[in-house]
């Protein structure tokens, strides 16, 4: 399986996931882990900058128009490609930074939200206020990272599984995460 | 890392493509092109969703027993209070028969107000900072943009797009969401305005009338728009709990929970067709008896000057809930 296809299979998961069973599940403060997101920083901490900006642009151009979304098309696109760029670049540091995925993954929310509420903002999006921002970023945050283990995890293996056949010529030593540029 | 020069390249492209999405989508507001590709995101992602919602709809369920089984024990508390109240109360024949014939004409009047709806299932919710939910119900079932949801208990919101198998619905919630509401049992108009995620489920009213009081108890419903598209007349939408005092501000604001449990959606209804008249109040649940202790009702608070009473408008001007912008 190439990995395009795998991406595109993980961002549909994770978006047909995240609306139907995240967004309605009663968690405190109203507030629910992104799961799109973290699926794009796993990606781009992966696969790399490139790859990262297009599987950011595309998640977020499909949570624009998947069913229950009512705001401008393109603010997610936006964002996630940036975000997805950003990761994808950071990346070459991960075999020196065993923590980098929790780094990675705080730093996108906390851009996530604030960019994604800042182009509400120039929009004049009324959901978008201040006080709705201020009290929602800690939470995501917090909820985004203590969901990261397991997307994370569910993206590696999945690329490790789908590596496994060109693993077996057994040329590469270094585990997935870190062979996977 | 071996091409930042194409990647950059690549971001730039992408970038100046949302913007300019963003750009269009904006403009065109209701009418522009890029709604092309929402009709494809329902045509593509509905299907997709009303199929998982039936696989997880179980382990929703179970999640929901579990987190809702601290209040379901309060629940049951007070509810084995009140089974023993009822069953003093029948033991000494205090239920007599003109109460009876009372609450049961009061419950044959609502049958919903008469409103035709069509049952739907909430199937999805929406990302972020919005409260939104698609059904699985759409134009084929005769749904069309703007009209009312609600529920068994009250109003849930209204359609804003539909698809042909699905419908996306903006919550009373939501912080785009304004409703033209009624004072029970009084003429006073105002709006429903949604607090969105940062205010938890709860709702703001705002009198029109400056001078009228309002108070904690009081029961708010819709008041209905022109046409009834968005939004019917007689929904009940929630109960006062208390009331804002901003100084210097023209019109007072109360904090309104609403009759429906808006993190629990599940069966739903569209209004396809409203009822033939205003229902006013009879929608509204029977309101608690008047035996309960009350914080002693101030010499049954008349509405200050309030000529009105005798002779209702006919006419509904519509505070006509503005659509985004």
């Amino acid at each position: 399986m190439s990995r395009n296809v795998l991406a595109s299979i993980v961002i549909v998961a994770a978006l047909i996931l995240q609306v139907t069973v995240v967004n309605r599940l009663p968690l405190p403060g109203s507030v629910v882990p992104d799961l799109v997101l973290l699926a794009v920083v796993a990606l781009a901490l992966v696969n790399g900058s490139l790859r990262g900006l297009v599987a950011g642009f595309c998640a977020g151009l499909a949570a624009d128009i998947i069913p229950p979304a009512d705001h401008t098309i393109g603010r997610y696109a936006l964002v996630f490609c940036l975000i997805g760029y950003v990761c994808g670049s950071v990346a070459v540091e991960m075999d020196r930074a065993p923590l980098l995925p929790f780094v990675a993954v705080a730093a996108g929310a906390l851009a996530g939200t604030v960019l994604y509420a800042l182009v509400g903002a120039m929009l004049g999006d009324p959901r978008a206020r201040w006080p709705v921002v201020s009290h929602v970023l800690p939470l995501q945050v917090f909820y985004d990272i203590v969901a990261s283990p397991f997307v994370v995890w569910a993206v590696l293996r999945l690329t490790n599984r789908a590596e496994r056949p060109r693993d077996s010529a057994g040329l590469d030593p270094v585990p997935g995460f870190y062979r996977a540029r | 890392m071996k091409d930042t020069r194409r990647t950059r390249a690549v971001l730039g492209v992408l970038l100046l493509v949302s913007l300019a999405m963003i750009t269009v989508d904006y403009r065109g507001g209701d009418h522009s092109p890029l709604r092309v590709l929402r009709g494809f995101g329902e045509a593509i992602f509905g299907p997709i969703e009303q199929g998982a919602t039936a696989v997880v709809h179980p382990i929703a369920g179970a999640f929901h027993t579990f987190t809702g089984a601290p209040s379901a024990h309060r629940r049951i508390t007070r509810l084995e209070r009140e089974n023993q109240q009822l069953r003093r109360q029948l033991r000494t024949g205090q239920l007599d028969k003109r109460r009876a014939g009372e609450l049961e004409s009061l419950l044959g009047s609502s049958g919903l107000g008469g409103y035709r709806i069509v049952p739907a299932e909430v199937i999805s919710s929406g990302e972020g900072m919005e409260n939104t939910v698609s059904l699985d119900v759409g134009s084929r079932s005769g749904v069309q943009p703007n009209m009312t949801v609600l529920s068994g208990d009250g109003l849930v919101g209204r359609v804003t797009r539909v698809g042909p198998t699905t419908s996306t619905v903006m919550l009373a919630t939501d912080a785009a969401s304004s409703v033209g509401g009624r004072l029970e049992s009084s003429n006073e108009i105002g709006i429903v305005q949604g607090a969105g995620r940062h205010g938890g489920s709860s709702l703001k009213f705002q009198l029109l009338d400056s001078t009228v009081v309002m108070e904690p108890g009081q029961r708010i419903v819709s008041f209905g728009s022109e046409d009834d598209r968005p939004y019917v007349p007689g929904v009940p939408i929630g109960t006062i709990t208390r009331i804002e005092r901003t100084s210097g501000s023209l019109t007072r604001t109360a904090v309104v929970r609403p009759f429906v449990h808006f993190t629990s959606l599940d069966v739903v209804g569209v209004v396809v067709a409203a009822p033939k008249r205003n229902p006013r109040d009879s929608v509204l649940p029977p309101s608690p008896s008047p035996s309960t202790p009350t914080p002693t009702p101030t010499p049954s608070q008349p509405p200050p000057a309030q000529a009105g009473s005798s002779a209702p408008p006919k006419s509904r001007p519509a505070p006509s809930p503005t659509s985004r912008g």
